[in-house]
């Protein structure tokens, strides 16, 4: 059990002028399951590595607990790993590769075998102890090296992209089986991904990087709520948020003649700073109505109408300004648009998000 | 369809007999030859040639010289692969795990080519050099024990029978520690980082992960280096003949199987006995190929 804390954490490569992870600040708590997210490229593995002691700390600290670990060797740190490809020791069995840590730090035999056949039996390994890792799926590769971590009862667990190797049903499953796991353990997690559903599925709380910065950390909820940028606005969410930059009036923003309304001082926040006369508006595509023709909405001349069983979304283009930009609807399916047809959108009040045309920052 | 196959093996056919057709002239039939002329007492330049039986395997048994080739022969089997594995290990961990955090050590590549260095010699310029070395007066290395102030170390290297058969060992090492180290090398970046990261995480020290999961991960190439410094050190031939006195000496302390084969056929002209030796070495480097093989014929372990 234990609480980790990032202080102005920095990771520059040699040779490199950009720093991997910038100045991150990150609190996570005792227990939580906290998911890293982002491009690829963002700095989240790294930022995990940098935890796990794999990778240098080139300014700033971090802190497992209240004790400094920055410039402590792995081993010294009581955490466990669980990486993409597994890296299970293909000539250990399920059983030896479990046990390795343990028997390296003496745990008396018994001891060993009461923890590994407990971490057997709660991933359902118990038939495959004796098997190499290349007789092995997928999946149950994945379960060995969980089951590795587990029996570790580490501090702190990592993951690095655990379920990325794995066909797409399982690891649905395999997902839903890692957060329960989670739960039932309670050890605090830091969890990487670059799949946006699997951190909002999993997540106590999600940290979205981009470029090696910090963008934002909140809830799966929050952060769908209340993306703190554009950024996030359009990476949380499938399919993603309409996100336009368009001409800013007192009264709100002008889509052609329809206006998405703002209040006075968000209007006041959007000129401020070098915003001119733009505004950036977000509308996700499920916060969003088909109207008639004369209620209002923005014409939209329909491309692509993809049928999900459930509903439908539905892909356009509509001229803002003289340039084609392309939108998102997801529509029930009864009032499925055909190819070519025009259609018209409409925001829902309060479900739009507006943001500083330069900063990109929410207002 | 069948057709087809039937072109496929002709193809087969024609690149495959050619080969064997050399390999049964340049290698079968000098073998053939070996074993036949080891039943004889052939000279070598005579035309006349009896047929003696096991006669010269019988004599071979009762030879003195034969026996102490055997018992050096025996104990460079031991030592030469044993010792050039484990330096040849160590060099390559060192250089593929040395650095921060099990990465590479920076000019790995620089370290790996200097080691190599010897492999671009021949034998007998390596004999020659080493000679120089252990020469009693002017070698470098009594030159150098004698500059640090280790003259009680000084020794006359190949004129003590004591010591002539572990210079002779001491020089086969070197030769060939900096290619091992190149294979190893080699067979050890092909191991997944994240593997020697996890075991790193699981609190494996170097040593730990050496011996742990790297060394497992190696038997391929282990073994393999088994074999061929084996037969290495069953010859020895070239760098005894070019090194010792005598050669052999001193008290035949590094007489070896080659030499003995050697001296028989061409010093004395005795080619038949020359071919038992032959074929005798020929069934020890059989034996101890097949038995290195074995003994880790288990499953093999694929990177994942």
């Amino acid at each position: 059990m234990a609480t980790v804390t990032y202080t102005q954490a920095t990771r520059i490569y040699p040779g490199t002028e950009r720093p991997a992870v910038d100045h991150l600040d990150l609190e996570i708590g005792d227990g939580e399951f906290l998911v890293l997210v982002g491009p690829s490229g963002c700095g989240k593995s790294t930022s995990l590595r940098m935890l796990a002691g794999l990778e240098d700390v080139d300014e700033g600290s971090i802190h497992i607990d209240n004790r400094d670990v920055t410039h402590l060797p792995p081993k010294a740190r009581d955490i466990a790993m669980v990486f993409q490809n597994y890296a299970l020791y293909p000539h250990m069995t399920v059983y030896e590769n479990m046990a390795f840590a343990l028997k390296l730090r003496k745990t008396s035999k018994a001891e060993i075998d009461r923890r590994v056949k407990e971490a057997a039996g709660l991933l359902q390994l118990e038939e495959y102890l004796g098997r190499k890792p290349k007789a092995l799926s997928g999946g149950q590769r994945q379960r060995v090296a969980m089951g590795r971590a587990i029996v570790r009862e580490p501090q702190v667990f990592l993951m690095d992209e655990p379920l990325s190797n794995l066909d797409a049903k399982l690891r649905v499953q395999t997902r839903t089986q890692i957060a329960s796991l989670q739960a039932k353990l309670g050890i605090t997690t830091v969890y990487v991904t670059h799949d946006q559903i699997e951190a909002m599925t999993m997540g106590h709380r999600v940290a979205v990087m981009l470029d090696g910065v910090l963008q934002q950390v909140d809830t799966p909820r929050a952060l769908y709520d209340k993306p703190s940028n554009v950024f996030v606005a359009g990476f949380i969410g499938s399919p993603a948020m309409n996100i336009k930059t368009v001409s800013l009036t007192d009264g709100g923003a002008k889509f052609i003649d329809m206006i998405v309304p703002l209040t006075r001082e968000e209007v006041e926040k959007a000129r401020a700073n070098g915003g001119g006369d733009k505004v950036t508006i977000g509308f996700r595509p499920e916060d969003c109505d088909l109207v008639g023709p004369t209620e209002g909405g923005l014409p939209v001349v329909v491309e692509l109408v993809e049928d999900l069983g459930s509903d439908a979304n539905v892909y356009g283009h509509a001229a803002l300004d003289g340039v084609s930009e392309r939108f998102v609807v997801r529509t029930d399916r009864r009032h499925m648009p055909n190819m070519g047809d025009t259609v018209f959108v409409k925001p829902r009040a309060d479900h739009n998000h507006a943001f500083h045309a330069a900063t990109g920052e929410r207002i | 369809m069948a057709n087809d196959r039937h072109g496929r093996y002709r193809f087969l056919a024609g690149a495959i007999l050619p080969a064997l057709a050399l390999y049964a002239v340049f290698v079968l039939s000098p073998y053939a030859q070996a074993f036949y002329l080891s039943l004889t007492d052939w000279t070598g330049v005579s035309g006349q040639v009896q047929f003696v039986g096991l006669d010269n395997f019988t004599r071979l048994v009762r030879d003195p010289l034969f026996l102490a080739a055997l018992r050096n022969n025996g104990l460079m089997l031991v030592v030469v692969p044993v010792v050039t594995i484990a330096l040849g290990l160590l060099l390559a961990a060192l250089v593929t795990f040395g650095g921060r955090r099990g990465s590479a050590i920076r000019g790995a590549s620089s370290y790996q080519t200097a080691y190599f260095f010897p492999q671009l010699l021949s034998l007998p310029i390596i004999a020659l050099l080493w000679q120089f070395v252990y020469h009693p007066n002017d070698g470098l290395l009594n030159g150098f024990l004698r500059a640090v102030g280790l003259d009680a170390l000084a020794r006359t290297w190949l004129g003590d029978p004591h010591l002539a058969l572990w210079a002779v060992m001491a020089v086969l090492v070197w030769s060939s520690v900096g290619f091992y180290m190149v294979l190893f090398a080699a067979s050890m970046s092909a191991i997944p980082t994240e593997i020697i990261e996890a075991a790193v995480l699981d609190g494996a020290g170097k040593l730990a992960t050496l011996w742990r999961i790297v060394l497992p991960l190696l038997r391929d190439s282990v073994q393999v280096a088994f074999v061929y410094l084996g037969v290495l050190a069953l010859d020895a031939f070239a760098v005894v003949q070019v090194m010792t006195a005598g050669p052999g000496g001193p008290d035949n302390a590094t007489e070896v199987i080659g030499l003995g084969l050697y001296r028989n056929a061409f010093t004395y002209s005795r080619f038949g006995y020359a071919a038992a030796m032959g074929v005798a070495l020929f069934f020890l480097t059989l034996t101890l190929a097949v038995l290195a093989l074995r003994a880790g014929r288990r499953e093999r372990v694929e990177l994942a």
